[in-house]
């Protein structure tokens, strides 16, 4: 790593801004101003502090639609809303997928445009903590802030997540490093466990490396219960894990004061799924029989959390709400945007603030080549290259203020720092727009009828 | 008795939706009513003779009295059978999902494959897969700890992960190979396996039994060894031939038995005790 010396040349410095770029949602930044641009950042990790700093050379500026050559062209604003309201209106099986990086008040817009029109509304949790979401909903949610982490913690266990890689300030402002409350000394008031196959950067820093063999999350787990239940084990080693390492570390989390288990998508992405996950929550109530446990799942994407919230909150169900019979469904495997894309339902796909391109299965992506896709974003990827219709967007946090929901859901306001390219506009205007024009385009006669449900059946019934 | 036949068309790449068309609802249909009718397909309805020719043979005067009969690949056509209570569906391909999910009673019977979530939740009939089944066959929907209650699912092929999930009655047989986590959660019930078992059969099982004929992948700590059993019984069935018995899950307090053949699984037999050709226990030695 080369020394960088700090930025001296800037206009003006605004202060206490968001990083809008993993679940940590660090409040604490300090953004550099020259001439209307972000040139550096203080307090954000290298991570939070790239992201945020523009980068020019791929930003989206003006609204494209692809012509008959199959070329993106530049148009204006109303031609490409217009392209994209067609687009929407006369689908049969719309998704509209991402959401998670751009701000809650967007997704009120498009929440009510999905269920005018009969969409499947889903985000980046279905390829990250979808499982997570499902064990929640069978087994509880025993969670707590990060900054009751902060205060109170003396335990911190890491399951399936390299947090000093993806989420670099969590164990410096939250959970290792800081001194809180009950915690005066910081990193010496308390002990890490880091629970990974691998030995990762954050396992370097931890007092504890568990390293069980991969897919063996569910055994390891299951042991722990039994061992919490008073039970001894019948083998000399579990997922790898010598027994005794087993009672030790049952020892360890038992005798805590304060103890929160942090996991990442090594725990819900292997064998078992939200099955692994399911077990790690009865773990910790089990815990919570001796001990004070609480758990918090690793979010990635900086508001892929408040998407599931608000989705929760509106529909009772957390992501891949599916509104094509006119009331929120959901089913694992059939209401999830990849399973959508492989069984080759979509026939319209409307992607904002996310990457499918880069992301996605090729199966998938193969099925969005050949179907219309419109794309809201900031940034020229993948997507781009098979997207239909181009929206440029606008930098959530940076450019435009708007509600996010961290990790441990805190919701926080992500202020606007400086102006937006005149040729961009807000996500939640663009959703706005889209959507009265769908609703102008529904009404006219030669579109199929909106769906209502039971309809058909209640119309034979009544004979 | 009331045959209705739907011959199809053309297949949709978007799948129809035939929840509303159960036995239930459709006892006393005439053809100029399926003409009439419009099914969902995403958020809009189509006619159904769109993709199915439909003709109605007989006449019924309850859904018991009916057999639906739907020709031709199925493998886009959802909620076949889907909280029916009554009558008889028979599809002759494969079927897509949730078939006969919900359903209290009758029969339904796929000669194909089937996708996943089939006979969910089911509370009573009977439902028979000639092909295989994925995931979650005879499991509880999300949010929900109870999942078949009640009723018969048979697999000729093979089932996805987590098969039983929840299981509170009923019984389930799989006569080839088994995903992960069969009988995960199970209260109740019976499943039993001809094939294979990935790993992991019955986690935090409380009671029920699981039976397994073939090779077990691995085991969970929470499943505690009995010793063999001989020709045991199971919710009154009996099931001849030795059988290494497990309880569990103990991690959950569980009552749960697991039988899994004692010839193909010889291997894991515990260290501790020893055991003759014939599986008599001979000599024991105290576990370190």
């Amino acid at each position: 790593m080369t020394y960088e010396p700090p930025v001296t040349d800037y206009d003006h410095i605004v202060e206490n801004c968001t990083c809008a770029f993993c679940g940590c949602n660090c409040d604490d930044l300090d953004f550099l101003v020259k001439d209307g641009h972000v040139v550096a950042v203080r307090h954000a990790c290298r991570l939070g502090a790239s992201k945020v700093m523009e980068d020019m050379d791929q930003r989206l500026l003006v609204p494209m639609v692809r012509n008959e050559e199959g070329v993106l062209e530049e148009v204006d604003w109303d031609t490409a809303l217009d392209t994209a309201a067609k687009y929407i209106a006369e689908s049969v099986r719309p998704v509209f997928y991402g959401w998670s990086e751009t701000s809650t008040e967007c997704m009120k817009e498009g929440v009510e445009l999905g269920e005018y029109i009969g969409a499947v509304l889903d985000n980046q949790a279905t390829i990250c903590h979808g499982p997570s979401l499902q064990a929640m909903q069978n087994a509880g949610y025993p969670i707590q802030t990060l900054g009751e982490v902060k205060n109170r913690a003396d335990v911190i266990a890491y399951s399936g997540s390299n947090a000093m890689n993806s989420h670099p300030r969590h164990l410096a402002r939250y959970a290792a490093f800081p001194r809180g409350y009950f915690r005066q000394r910081g990193r010496f008031d308390r002990t890490v466990i880091t629970m990974d196959p691998k030995f990762s950067d954050t396992a370097k820093c931890s007092d504890k490396w568990i390293g069980f063999e991969q897919n063996g999350d569910y055994g390891f787990y299951n042991a722990i219960r039994a061992v919490l239940k008073g039970k001894k084990l019948q083998s000399e080693s579990v997922s790898g894990i010598p027994a005794e390492d087993i009672y030790e570390l049952v020892e360890e989390m038992e005798s805590a004061e304060f103890g929160v288990l942090f996991f990442g998508l090594g725990l819900t992405h292997t064998l078992g799924k939200q099955r692994n996950i399911d077990i790690a929550i009865k773990m910790v109530q089990d815990l919570n029989a001796n001990s004070k446990w609480g758990l918090t799942p690793m979010r990635g994407h900086f508001n892929v959390n408040g998407f599931n919230i608000f989705m929760a909150y509106e529909t009772g169900w957390a992501f891949g709400v599916d509104f094509c019979r006119g009331y929120g469904r959901y089913m694992l495997g059939e209401t999830n945007t990849i399973d959508l894309l492989v069984r080759k339902e979509p026939d319209c796909f409307m992607v904002i603030a996310a990457d499918p391109g880069a992301h996605f299965p090729n199966g998938a992506n193969q099925h969005l080549a050949d179907i219309p896709v419109i794309q809201i974003d900031i940034h020229w990827g993948p997507s781009t290259e098979l997207a239909d219709v181009v929206l440029p967007g606008s930098f959530i946090s940076v450019e435009c203020g708007g509600t996010s929901y961290r990790m441990d859901g805190v919701p926080i306001w992500m202020k606007k720092a400086i102006d937006k390219p005149e040729t961009c506009r807000d996500d939640e205007w663009i959703v706005r727009e889209l959507k009265e024009r769908v609703m102008k385009l529904r009404e006219e006669p030669n579109v199929a009828d909106k769906y209502v449900p039971n309809e058909g059946l209640a119309c034979l019934l009544d004979k | 008795m009331k045959t209705i036949t739907f011959d199809q068309k053309k297949t949709s790449s978007i799948a129809l939706e035939f929840d509303e068309l159960i036995t239930d609802n459709i006892y006393a249909w005439t053809e100029a009513d399926f003409a009439e009718y419009k099914v969902p397909v995403g958020n809009s309805r189509f006619p159904i003779t769109d993709y199915f020719d439909i003709t109605v043979e007989g006449e019924a005067e309850s859904p018991a009295e009916v057999k639906m009969i739907l020709n031709g690949d199925c493998g886009r056509v959802k909620y076949i059978g889907c909280k029916m209570s009554a009558g008889e569906v028979v599809v002759n391909g494969n079927a897509d999902l949730h078939v006969g999910a919900e359903m209290s009673g009758g029969v339904v019977t796929v000669f194909g494959d089937v996708e996943a979530h089939a006979g969910r939740e089911m509370s009573g009939g009977k439902l028979e897969i000639m092909g295989n089944t994925k995931e979650y066959c005879g499991a509880s929907y999300i949010g929900e700890w109870r999942g078949m209650t009640g009723g018969e699912i048979i697999v000729h092929g093979n089932a996805g992960k987590q098969c039983g999930e929840c299981l509170t009655g009923g019984k389930i047989r799989v006569k080839g190979d088994c995903d992960i986590l069969a009988g995960i959660h199970m209260t109740k019930g019976t499943i039993e396996i001809d094939g294979n078992v990935n790993r992991w059969p019955g986690g935090q099982m409380k009671n029920g039994n699981i039976i397994i004929h073939g090779k077990v992948g691995r085991l969970l700590e929470g499943f505690v060894e009995q010793g063999i059993v001989e020709n045991p019984v199971a919710d009154g069935i009996e099931y001849p031939g030795k059988y290494i018995e497990y309880k569990g899950d103990i991690a959950l307090k569980g009552k749960g038995t697991l039988l899994i053949d004692a010839e193909k699984n010889r291997d894991r037999l515990s260290t501790w005790i020893e055991y003759d050709d014939e599986y008599n226990a001979v000599r024991t030695y105290q576990k370190q």
